[in-house]
């Protein structure tokens, strides 16, 4: 325990001196107030419309998914590839850390970068539902509500160890992060092809990361009686219906590509020179 | 009490046979409590390779080493808990100051903050500790790594070219710090290219080339291998010509005060036998105390030849 308190203490100090930390966390944070601005404006303007919880966690998680993944993404890399080029992470195992343990203080990055990047939309929405008029139904948080906080979790994870696994094989921010948006780009051209050309393969590309990723994140995917809803006027509109895949396969894709990233950074850290 | 036991250590960079270097070859030497151990080599022998898997940044491909008697992985990494290391340029944070450089590194070795002062006063850089690590000249960036080197007053210190970029007057700073280390007793493992400073500070030294360790033990036996003779005579090319067919010589290098010869045993009197037989006839012969440096040259003299080839 005392070493994890140790990396954790370590990894704080070089986070927060750390000028696009706080850029990139500020312009998350800013993002992330303006929806609950505007639902809260919303409110006083609109007496039917109450921005209370528990309906509209959608809308306060919804900010967290997506921006919220690629910002974990991006902080990842910028916190972790440097310390390649810097040299710091090799001085830091001649201090004393060992290779095992370096990657283990980047994993307590990833872990507080998720937690950071949950707790930071809710608690702006949170305080947005006490500054709007009007209340919500029964209760503070529903089972469909975890399941979605859930499933944003998973997101920021998925996201962040991709950055992670990236920074430990290609050691430098510009590469990593060029090679985590050619990936998005890549992975969004294959979707499309493959959609094309035929059902069998169009199903298979449901399980690519980011496809798990979007889905995962997006709040259909937790509430069947909002999807129903969404469905009825597609129909009527003479649109497809949506359709997700079970939230558990989703989020066991999400769990096992989060893994193989994790590994892959691990045996890098373990087996090549720092 | 061996501080350091490495064993026919090897390192191999690559995997394919035809693309593959040969790093460090199966180097083994031992450095015993109190010593100051010069390390020294050209540039490429393998130097800093064979510090970092001392100190756990390199994988070793072969071999094995020990620290303060602990090998294995948990034992060697509390072992360098009582290391106090640093490789090639410093490494540091640049966007954070000194003194924030420094609480990284007391939190690594289990330090409290008091003795990052002390530290910081040491290498005098209490007044510049507000600054970061990126405004600081090559030579305040010298001293911010040794004072991390010693925040933990470290039983053994390793030091990679710790006068890099210094000035003179830093360099005599770095060897008063190193003295009064070794003073304390403190075992040192001093990388350098500065050979009189390390002919000056150590107690040990070793020579590497091309990965291989060439000569190790103290600096006057290093120094005082071979039976040196200094010849001086009328024609020096005459004399230096017969002195390379002289079958008891084993080198024959022109210095500015004469031709320098080594024998294979001392025996003098067969020398001005043999060069008078020649027709050459002696001004000057004394026994010759080599340099650290002479002895550096002689060792790795392949790699200066090649070296000037290129550049004329």
């Amino acid at each position: 325990m005392k070493i994890l308190s140790i990396l954790f203490r370590i990894e704080v100090l070089k986070a927060v001196k750390r000028r696009a930390f706080w850029v990139a966390f500020g312009a998350f944070t800013v993002f992330t107030a303006i929806p609950a601005v505007e639902g809260v404006r919303y409110a006083h303007r609109n007496p039917d419309f109450a921005y209370a919880l528990p309906e509209s966690w959608p809308n306060i998680l919804g900010a967290a998914t997506g921006l919220g993944a690629l910002f974990v993404a991006v902080l990842m890399i910028l916190l972790f590839a440097p310390e390649f080029s810097w040299r710091t992470g090799r001085q830091n195992v001649i201090d004393g850390l060992s290779k095992e343990r370096l990657y283990a203080g980047k994993v307590i990055v990833l872990a507080g970068l998720i937690l950071l990047f949950m707790v930071t939309p809710a608690l702006i929405g949170v305080g947005g539902t006490l500054l709007s008029p009007g209340e919500g139904g029964p209760g503070i948080i529903r089972s469909t509500d975890l399941s979605y906080m859930g499933g944003v979790a998973l997101t920021l994870l998925l996201c962040g160890s991709a950055g992670l696994m990236l920074s430990a094989l290609l050691r430098s921010s510009g590469p990593a992060l060029g090679v985590f948006f050619l990936y998005l780009v890549v992975e969004e051209a294959v979707t499309g092809l493959m959609s094309r050309a035929g059902e069998h393969l169009q199903a298979v590309t449901e399980y690519l990361p980011f496809n798990v990723l979007e889905f995962l994140g997006d709040d259909l995917a937790h509430y069947p009686e909002e999807l129903a809803e969404v469905n009825t006027v597609r129909a009527e509109g003479g649109l497809e219906p949506r359709e997700f895949l079970d939230v558990e396969v989703l989020a066991i894709a999400a769990l096992t590509y989060s893994a193989i990233f994790l590994v892959t950074a691990f045996l890098s850290m373990r087996e090549r020179d720092l | 009490m061996h501080i350091i036991r490495a064993f026919d250590l090897t390192k191999r960079y690559g995997t394919r046979a035809a693309k593959s270097v040969l790093a460090v070859d199966q180097v083994s030497f031992t450095v015993e409590e109190g010593q100051v151990f010069g390390f020294l080599g050209p540039n490429g022998s393998g130097k800093t390779t064979t510090i970092g898997m001392l100190v756990g940044i390199t994988n070793p491909t072969s071999g094995a080493f020990s620290l303060f008697g602990a090998s294995d992985p948990t034992g060697l990494l509390a072992a360098r808990s009582r290391v106090g290391a640093t490789l090639e340029t410093p490494n540091f944070y640049p966007y954070m100051n000194g003194r924030d450089n420094l609480r990284i590194a007391a939190a690594v070795k289990g330090v409290e903050r008091p003795r990052i002062e002390e530290c910081l006063e040491l290498v005098g850089l209490a007044d510049r500790a507000k600054h970061r690590f990126r405004t600081y000249s090559l030579g305040m960036k010298q001293r911010l790594a040794l004072a991390a080197t010693m925040l933990n007053d470290p039983d053994l210190i390793i030091l990679d070219e710790p006068a890099n970029g210094l000035d003179p007057q830093g360099m005599r700073e770095i060897r008063e710090i190193i003295r009064i280390l070794a003073d304390r007793g403190k075992t040192i493992f001093l990388s350098s290219h500065l050979l009189w400073e390390v002919e000056r500070t150590c107690s040990h030294v070793a020579i590497v080339r091309k990965g291989r360790i060439v000569t190790c033990g103290t600096v006057e036996e290093v120094i005082g291998e071979g039976n040196l003779v200094l010849l001086r005579a009328g024609d020096e090319d005459t004399l230096a010509g017969a002195m390379e067919r002289y079958p008891e010589a084993t080198s024959v290098r022109r210095t500015d005060e004469g031709i320098v010869v080594g024998l294979s045993s001392g025996d003098l009197a067969g020398v001005t036998r043999y060069l008078a037989e020649q027709g050459i006839y002696l001004s000057h012969l004394a026994p010759h105390r080599q340099s650290l440096e002479e002895v550096f040259i002689d060792l790795t003299q392949d790699d200066f030849d090649s070296m000037t080839q290129t550049a004329s």
